[in-house]
């Protein structure tokens, strides 16, 4: 059982990545306390996890066909782990999703149990989710302000919905998260056996939200300023986007990535708003996120692979 | 838990117009005076009270600043307010340096001009309250913010047409170089406070629209 410590780690460092994306905006901007904000955030990432969290389990579990090595899940998650700690350290775009799946693919290209068919709908909506959370976010971006004009807020009425609305959609991103993203943590050892999805989607969801109380203020102010930069109203756009999207693939039942949807849902604002020069930074960051990091990822794992073959643990 | 700083500000910041206001009515009070009896010690004592006026709103108005400063509202929201106090400031304190000036240079003004700068005093007076009103409507009705800046705009070329006319009437007289120069300057700067209301309405009329999507 000692393999899923690479699990709890890896759930750590998504939790300490990932808040900055629901909760940023409003805790950079100040008008949430980091505590509330952190504690907001676990709390929903815990209940996505344990009520919606199942479905990526088993996504996960049809991915690497009929293994039974508990040391591969080991490998996929300590090789994740590494890659979006390393390549959070050097302030680099990363997705946990994509390094899990880059993990995963090289496990079952070595040990010849890759299923190619759940690896392309993984694949696909990989593709789909920056692409559907801009698409949200035209939608949403429209559809809100036309009834925002409509109400007549007064700027402080104003001030007060967008705040409630930044809470309340970080609250539901947070709750996406943990239901999409704690297969992320724990699907691998459901795929080994080593885990029920309950106990999976329990040990996974703390894991993330032990990630967020302790190490996610940093993350969450430099994303956050990024945010803050739109205007209030388009951040909310943003992030109520990227909740719904993630929310989506999560009764799918694939696990995507909170950063890349985001970058699409900002994306769709630069749509509306006409910003060539964000549209290929955030162009750049999609392209690195679908190719880099589950490259780098794959590379640690066979790195790992190498080792536990030469331990004699495999 | 989130809104208390926000509450705070709402309130303090209908008592800082509030104090503005009472700025103008201490204003035109001693301008009332400033007429019946010239400079004299009751004029004076209603400058005082001009200067008395103008202190208090300042006092709040950098504890507002403060609160903002202390991260109450939205950053947009924070910087519109910072924008909107900054701009409305400058109303009584040009309200203060008019009385100033004629209480310090014990100033008179020809008979025969009195009613043209009670006219001008009177336009300018009321494109103050034209602006306060468009602080009103943008806090109360946003979508009529637009009408409500438009009469702050006219009351302004009406008080630019009377500084004309007046400029004209006193460089038409026989009387000293610095005397003209002296009433020329009280002209100017009476018209400053419509400028700066306009100013002030053009700045509500962009918080306006900013927050249409």
């Amino acid at each position: 059982m000692w393999q899923v410590l690479s699990g709890v780690f890896l759930g750590w460092s998504l939790g300490s990545n990932d808040a900055s994306n629901v909760f940023g905006t409003a805790v950079a901007s100040r008008m949430v306390r980091f505590w509330t904000a952190a504690v907001l955030c676990s709390v929903f990432v815990i209940l996505g996890a344990m009520l919606e969290g199942g479905a990526g389990m088993e996504t996960y579990a049809k991915l690497l066909d009929n293994q039974s090595n508990p040391n591969l899940a080991f490998a996929v998650g300590l090789a994740a782990a590494i890659t979006v700690t390393v390549m959070s350290y050097l302030a680099l775009p990363v997705s946990t999703s994509q390094a899990v799946v880059g993990a995963m693919v090289l496990v079952g290209v070595m040990e010849s149990t890759l299923d190619t068919g759940s690896l392309t709908k993984v694949v696909l909506c990989w593709v789909g989710t920056p692409i559907g959370a801009a698409a949200c976010t035209v939608v949403f971006y429209f559809v809100l302000g036309k009834l925002m004009n409509r109400a007549n807020l007064t700027m402080f009425a104003y001030d007060r919905y967008i705040r409630w609305g930044l809470i309340g959609a970080g609250s539901y991103g947070a709750y996406a998260l943990g239901a999409n993203n704690v297969a992320n943590v724990t699907g691998p050892f459901v795929g080994e056996g080593m885990l029920t999805v309950t106990q999976a989607c329990a040990l996974g969801s703390v894991s993330i939200a032990l990630g967020v109380l302790t190490y996610s203020r940093k993350v969450m102010m430099t994303v956050g300023r990024d945010l803050v930069q739109l205007d209030a109203f388009t951040a909310l756009v943003a992030i109520l986007s990227e909740a719904v999207t993630v929310h989506i693939y999560a009764i799918i039942g694939v696990p995507v990535s909170t950063s890349q949807a985001i970058v699409g849902a900002v994306l769709g604002v630069g749509l509306i708003k006409g910003v060539r020069t964000i549209q290929m930074k955030t162009l750049a960051k999609i392209l690195f996120g679908w190719v880099g990091t589950p490259a780098i990822s794959a590379g640690i794992a066979w790195l790992c692979y190498i080792g536990l073959g030469k331990a004699g643990m495999l | 838990m989130f809104w208390g700083k926000t509450r705070r500000v709402e309130t303090m910041l209908s008592e800082y117009f509030d104090r503005c206001d009472s700025c103008f009515e201490q204003f035109e009070r001693a301008f009332e005076i400033y007429f019946d009896e010239g400079p004299e010690t009751s004029f004076d004592d209603a400058v005082q009270g001009v200067h008395r006026a103008e202190a208090a709103s300042d006092d709040l108005r950098r504890e507002i600043e403060y609160l903002l400063y202390g991260k109450a509202l939205l950053p947009e929201s924070r910087g519109d307010l910072l924008g909107l106090l900054e701009t409305f400031d400058k109303l009584p304190n040009i309200a203060e340096t008019v009385a100033f000036l004629f209480s310090c240079q014990r100033m008179t003004l020809p008979e025969d001009l009195h009613p043209a700068y009670k006219g001008l005093l009177r336009v300018n007076v009321e494109s103050y309250r034209l602006a306060r009103r468009t602080v009103d409507t943008v806090m109360t009705n946003p979508k009529a913010t637009l009408y409500a800046t438009k009469d702050v705009e006219n009351k302004e070329s009406e008080s630019d047409r009377l500084e004309r006319d007046l400029i004209r009437s006193i460089y038409s007289r026989d009387m000293p170089m610095g005397d003209k120069l002296a009433l020329k300057e009280a002209v100017l700067l009476i018209g400053t406070i419509s400028d700066r209301a306009e100013r002030l309405a053009d700045r509500v009329a962009i918080i306006a629209i900013k927050r249409q999507i």
